[in-house]
């Protein structure tokens, strides 16, 4: 299979960046959409090129590195996918792939496809965990949760923080991570305690990150991996609403 | 962030409400002449006269103001947000059009509300231009205004035409407000959504109809 790649090579954070076209033959319709950059890659070494720069680990889909925009998308063509997931085989022969970095200006480009996401570190430090003294476990039943609320505390708590509801934002808004984030611990009982304080700390940071306001376009649930609902979203203003109405 | 954008949320609903009632008086021009003129007329004078609508009123250019400034600051500030631009960006596959472009379609509705102003609002209420006559009741002839307007072809396009960005705005605008004001409830999102695209169409297709009746009435 032959295709051409046009890759965002952009040398440092400060550099002028501009996309460059590859024409890589050899491919297999098998092979996962990194695997294929791999292959490029390999094709640059021997050439002497500088290799692209771009980010992996579990190449599973449950840690969140692999994010790029491809062809105008958040990892590619599919809803709700990584770009580990995506195959070679859901493009055509004779196909031009556009191949992105994710752009929002809390992002700051490191290397080509490689961004800076530890604005997210720095959100869930502001109260993304629980704070309780770690002894031994704790006997599985001694906190009953029903069903309804461990499921949807589940749901918020797939968010694998790959930052696809930021880059395909158009405000670039964090709303989604930092909604999931703060319902996944506040359903619980667990994290009844902290839950006033992770609400309005996490909200607050990730305005200080500079990150945009939530418009409700949809475009971030259709993008993420861990298909977290925006409903997540109105969730978390509802409770922020009465935080600050209330106290 | 928040609060500007619940500023937004909360006046484009008190927006919203103001809509239906205009356009259910609206209706009114669509009665036969004779009629429509003696009940519109009446209708707005009373509306002139009294004190809790004039208050109404006064809350209404706020909430215009307001909507269109904070919706200006934040659309500024989430493009500052965005950076750089991706080169092919396919967003049609993930949100709707009018989702992406608020701000653009706003920019046609404000247009509309300042023309609009200044055709009835400025000759009503200020007495600029031309006096206005009275009906057989005496009261302000509003509807030989509208009617007046209405047979000029270009303000009668005008009129119709620019409820289409209307409906757009409205469509998205209603569900978002809704969201940002934090109503969650997934059930109820789904049907939320289909009121929107309703309240949208209705007064779309109201607002635009009426300018087209009155012209070949
Ligand atoms: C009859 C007049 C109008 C009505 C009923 C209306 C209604 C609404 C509603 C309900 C929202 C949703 C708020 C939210 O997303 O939380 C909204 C958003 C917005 N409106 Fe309006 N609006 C009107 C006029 C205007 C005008 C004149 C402008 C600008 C010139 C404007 C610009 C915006 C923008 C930029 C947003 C949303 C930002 C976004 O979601 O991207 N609107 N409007
Ligand atoms: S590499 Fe881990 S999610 Fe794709």
């Amino acid at each position: 299979m032959k295709v051409t790649f046009k890759i965002w090579r952009q040398e440092n954070t400060d550099a002028q960046g501009e996309l460059k076209a590859y024409e890589v033959d050899g491919l297999s319709e098998d092979m996962s959409f990194l695997e294929a950059l791999d292959h490029l890659n390999e094709i640059l070494v021997l050439k002497d090129e500088k290799v692209i720069a771009f980010e992996h680990d579990c190449r599973e889909g449950i840690c969140g590195q692999c994010g790029v925009f491809i062809n105008g998308r958040a990892h590619g063509p599919h809803n709700n996918t990584t770009t580990c997931q995506l195959h070679m085989r859901s493009f055509k022969e004779g196909d031009t792939i556009v191949v992105e970095p994710w752009r929002a200006s809390s992002f700051p480009i490191v290397k080509d496809l490689v961004v800076d996401r530890s604005a997210f570190d720095r959100i869930i430090q502001q109260g993304g965990y629980i704070t309780a003294k770690t002894g031994t476990a704790a006997e599985a039943n001694a906190i009953l949760v029903s069903k309804e609320v461990s499921d949807s505390a589940m749901d918020a708590a797939a968010c694998i923080g790959c930052g696809a509801c930021v880059a395909t934002c158009k405000n670039a808004s964090a709303a989604l991570f930092t909604a999931a984030k703060i319902n996944h611990l506040n359903k619980l009982p667990q994290g009844q305690p902290e839950a006033h304080r992770r609400l309005l700390d996490m909200t607050a940071q990730m305005e200080f990150e500079n990150f945009g306001s939530c418009t409700f376009t949809g475009a971030c649930e259709i993008e993420c991996p861990a298909d977290i609902s925006i409903s997540n979203i109105a969730e978390m203003n509802a409770r922020y609403v009465k935080a600050k109405l209330f106290g | 962030m928040f609060f500007r954008k619940s500023i937004v949320a909360a006046t484009g609903l008190f927006l919203c409400i103001f809509l239906i009632v205009h356009l259910s008086a609206n209706a009114i021009l669509l009665l036969p002449e004779t009629t429509a003129r003696e009940l519109y007329n009446s209708y707005s004078t009373a509306l002139r006269e009294n004190l809790f609508i004039t208050l109404i009123a006064y809350l209404l250019y706020i909430s215009i103001i307001l909507h269109v400034v904070y919706a200006a600051i934040i659309t500024f500030r989430n493009t500052k947000s965005k950076g750089e631009k991706y080169k092919v960006n396919h967003n049609n596959k993930n949100s709707t059009w009018m989702s992406q472009n608020m701000g653009f379609l706003g920019v046609f509705i404000l247009l509309f509300i300042v023309v609009h102003l200044a055709n009835f609002w400025a000759k009503i209420k200020l007495g600029i231009g031309e006096d206005v006559g009275v009906d057989v009741n005496g009261n302000v002839d509003v509807y030989e205004v509208t009617s007046f307007l209405f047979h000029n072809m270009y303000f009668m396009l005008f009129y119709s035409v620019l409820m289409i960005p209307l409906g757009f705005h409205l469509y998205h605008g209603l569900k978002s407000a809704f969201m940002t004001l934090g109503f969650y409830h997934k059930k109820g999102l789904r049907l939320l959504a289909k009121i929107s695209l309703a309240y949208a169409i209705i007064m779309s297709v109201g607002f635009g109809i009426i300018p087209l009746f009155v012209y070949f009435k």
